[in-house]
């Protein structure tokens, strides 16, 4: 057959060339730009959420905050590989993979080897690891498109997975990043802004218990910032464990309306294509 | 109208076939099946104890590798041991030895079209020399289909190419009856009308395809013919093969 | 032979979840028999299929699809690149099916699936097999340049009948694909018009203005049916994949020609009269999904 064992051509994207050499839409000193999507500095995405997006897992979560779109699957909790040692509190599995479409060029596989143990550090202290001993709870998480602030979209997606898939928690976790750009704090940015960051802070808060589980700070801050910068965050995580929050009541409430007990097979709500 | 064949064949003429068994000392069963210039040397290690991971542990597990003559493996070496793999099982009595791990090792040593049967039948004669039980035989075929609607059997790889389509067809072989005719009629019938395995590449009408199911099955006789000359007279030849 | 009598009275005290997970196999023939299957369906229909486009933005086509619980997610992106020496005026298509950890219980992030890399065989076979793409149409500059189209199809939920999911979402990526409009620069690189005012670039310039979809000639679509004793099961959810162990997949195209029977072994022998109900299934099947795939693109022409 023809193009067996021939290696893919090396083709290039016609995409016009990148904006990374574009100066930032903000000059320094500036303390009035407009943000390229208009939004205020303090202003967070729409973000729109739904359990229950992946029948194959034991839970599953699908988020979208503006262009970037995650879907995180739980499974668990199930059998430790063999290769494990004995252990009498349970054990949290993450990882984090991009498709190829995720980002505008395709194939550029961006460094972000990192957040799949970023996601593990967020996550572990909200979950009860001794309800689920000799067993292992597997977190995965798919970045469908990623418009910017990644992570803590991540992070919160998976928390609302963790819940959907019944794995018992303190809390939720609610995560949110700052950016400083120039004098201005910038609250979930999206792509662009985060390529002229000159500093960045994301927080994984528990609102309920009002406990922080994670706390990653990068670049130059001073104290009066760090301050104003975490006070801001923790302000956004708790609105947003809020919204949380209702969309776990509501997939409770339309699935007791539709489970009527179940004879072999599996009426799990109604979900949309 | 007849068509012409490059190397002057009839379109139900197989390329000669070569057959050899027990050509690899260290294997518990080898054999080299050459149809014309494509051969293909198959080893079976086997039964091994242990299965792998997620297969039943109640029935043997048969695990195919495939090496192609140049290059690295890749995605259609990977479809290649999954067909072969299904294949076997199928005429393969896995309820003998559970519990076990049975490897099959392919290596193309040329390709000169029909590579896949090849390859089933070479498995097929490995693993009768390994001793490994096995339901029926298994013989395969490739037909072609040209433009102009004819069947062509056993095609080179230029004949491939240029044809509209092909199919790749593994049969169970035909049976050679000691009881008389009538009795288990039934069941005999079944096995001769079955289809194992069937990969097409290329579109054909339904009819065509059924055409090549004809011809297929109709040459699968003289297949099985040189199948069991060949595998009686090495039997014959050798003194009982311990271990 | 106390065994099996003791099995089948402890079927009938235990409630259906128990038996299903214990005796999968016996739960599963109980159903056959009153001609059902666990899920609620009569034997012989397959389930009801959604596509729709998928909204990756950065893609130039995209399309999502809903077979049951499977979901599959194409995207195509298209990129250039020279043309072989023997080959001057055929673009050329590469297909990769992707099984991420998400799916399915059974992928996990270091292992992955083993019949992923066998389904993306199989897509770019069917799909060059089935004539639905012409490769000179993605020729650009002949000889210079040509689109590579890259199809990257995500399962994204696995419950059986992968390929036919996959399939239907790659006709559909395809059917739903607006090739950008590119115009060579002055260093030889073919770079994208931005749609609002191409008022300094010429009208020559532009390398394939007016060629903004495939002419797709006749569009795959496929059933998977898989054998057990007797019967015919079309559409076997991931449940009945692992009971049942031989699988026929029929692929025709909108002009009924068959593009590929596929059946890879399996101890279920296929006879002719039971190829024959696979390939009228397969018909019956192929006007639902054609009539889905209509509608959407007319709902997506009108927006």
């Amino acid at each position: 057959m023809t193009g067996k064992g021939s290696a893919t051509p090396a083709t290039y994207s016609p995409s016009p060339t990148s904006r990374k050499g574009k100066p930032p839409a903000y000059k320094d000193g500036d303390l009035n730009w407009a943000r390229p999507d208009g939004r205020g500095f303090q202003q967070c995405r729409p973000a729109y959420f739904r359990t229950g997006a992946v029948n194959a897992a034991s839970g599953s979560a699908y988020v979208e905050i503006g262009n970037t779109k995650v879907i995180v699957s739980v499974f668990g909790p199930r059998e430790s590989k063999k290769a494990m040692k004995y252990s009498d509190i349970g054990r949290l599995n993450c990882n984090v993979s991009y498709t190829s479409f995720s980002t505008p060029v395709r194939g550029q596989q961006l460094d972000h080897k990192e957040y799949s143990s970023m996601l593990h550090k967020a996550l572990e202290g909200a979950i009860i690891l001794e309800s689920f001993p000799k067993t292992t709870v597997d977190v995965f998480a798919l970045v469908l498109e990623s418009g910017g602030s990644d992570l803590p979209i991540v992070i919160s997606c998976a928390s609302l997975a963790l819940a959907d898939a019944g794995i018992m928690m303190y809390d939720l976790v609610a995560s949110v990043s700052v950016y400083s750009l120039g004098v201005n704090l910038v609250i979930d940015p999206i792509s662009e802004e985060e390529s002229y960051q000159d500093g960045s802070l994301l927080i994984s808060y528990m609102p309920s218990r009002k406990e922080v589980t994670q706390l990653t700070v990068t670049g130059e801050w001073s104290t009066d910032k760090i301050n104003e910068a975490m006070n801001i965050c923790l302000d956004a995580c708790g609105k947003l464990g809020e919204i949380m929050r209702m969309c776990l009541k509501e997939a409770a409430s339309v699935s007791s309306e539709v489970n009527l007990g179940r004879p072999g097979g599996r009426l799990k709500g109604l979900q949309g294509a | 109208m007849e068509i012409d064949r490059t190397d002057g064949r009839s379109p139900n003429q197989l390329r000669p076939l070569a057959c050899s068994r027990g050509i690899l000392h260290r294997s518990h069963g080898s054999a080299s099946w050459s149809q014309g210039d494509t051969r293909v040397i198959a080893a079976v290690y086997g039964p091994k104890a242990g299965t792998k991971k997620n297969e039943n542990p109640e029935r043997a597990c048969l695990e195919v590798i495939w090496k192609p003559k140049t290059g690295q493996s890749g995605k259609e070496e990977k479809e290649y041991e999954t067909i072969l793999k299904r294949t076997l099982q199928s005429i393969c009595i896995l309820t003998i030895n559970p519990n076990t791990t049975t490897s099959i090792i392919i290596q193309v040593v040329h390709d000169d079209g029909s590579l896949l049967p090849c390859a089933v039948n070479a498995a097929c004669v490995a693993l009768v020399d390994a001793g490994i039980p096995l339901k029926h035989l298994a013989v395969s075929i490739c037909c072609c289909l040209a433009t102009c609607g004819h069947v062509i059997l056993d095609p080179t790889k230029l004949e491939e190419e240029k044809m509209k389509a092909f199919a790749y067809l593994v049969f169970p072989n035909s049976i050679n009856s000691i009881l008389p005719e009538g009795s288990s009629h039934t069941k005999s019938k079944q096995l001769e009308d079955g289809l194992v395995t069937s990969v097409t590449h290329g579109g054909m009408s339904v009819e065509d395809y059924f055409h090549c199911l004809d011809r297929g099955r109709a040459a699968t006789a003289r297949l099985s013919d040189f199948l069991r000359k060949n595998l009686q007279s090495q039997v014959l030849g050798e003194g009982s093969k311990a271990g | 032979m106390g065994l099996p009598n003791e099995s089948g009275d402890l079927l009938s005290k235990m409630d259906s979840d128990a038996s299903r997970r214990l005796f999968p196999l016996r739960f599963y023939e109980s159903h056959l028999s009153i001609s059902t299957r666990p899920d609620g369906r009569p034997l012989k229909s397959a389930r009801e299929a959604f596509v729709g486009p998928g909204d990756v933005a950065s893609a130039d086509g995209s399309a999502m699809t809903k077979i049951g619980s499977t979901t599959m997610l194409a995207a195509i992106k298209m990129e250039i690149m020279t043309p072989s020496a023997d080959k001057p005026d055929e673009g050329s298509i590469a297909v990769e099916f992707y099984m991420p950890p998400i799916c399915s219980p059974l992928v996990r992030p270091g292992r992955p699936a083993e019949i992923a890399p066998v389904i993306s065989k199989q897509l770019y076979d069917t799909i060059m097999s089935s004539g639905m793409i012409d490769l000179k149409e993605l020729s650009l500059i002949s000889g210079k340049a040509a689109w590579m189209v890259y199809l990257d199809i995500y399962c994204l939920d696995a419950d059986g009948a992968l390929f036919d999911a996959a399939l239907y979402s790659a006709a559909a990526a395809f059917s739903f694909l607006q090739i950008p409009v590119v115009s060579l620069s002055e260093e030889g690189r073919l770079t994208i018009i931005p749609e609002e005012g191409n008022g300094n670039k010429s009208d020559k310039d532009v390398v394939n203005k007016g060629k903004r979809k495939l002419t797709i000639s006749s569009l795959p679509f496929s059933l998977t049916c898989g054998l057990h004793k007797n019967y015919i099961l079309p559409d076997p959810t991931s449940e009945e994949e692992t009971l049942m162990e031989t699988f026929v997949t029929v692929v025709l195209n909108s002009s009924g020609h068959l593009v590929s029977l596929y059946k890879p072994g399996g101890p279920v022998l296929a006879q002719t009269s039971t190829i024959q109900d696979c390939i009228a299934l397969t018909r019956q099947r192929m006007t639902d999904l054609q009539k889905s795939l209509d509608e959407a693109i007319t709902e997506m022409k009108v927006d």
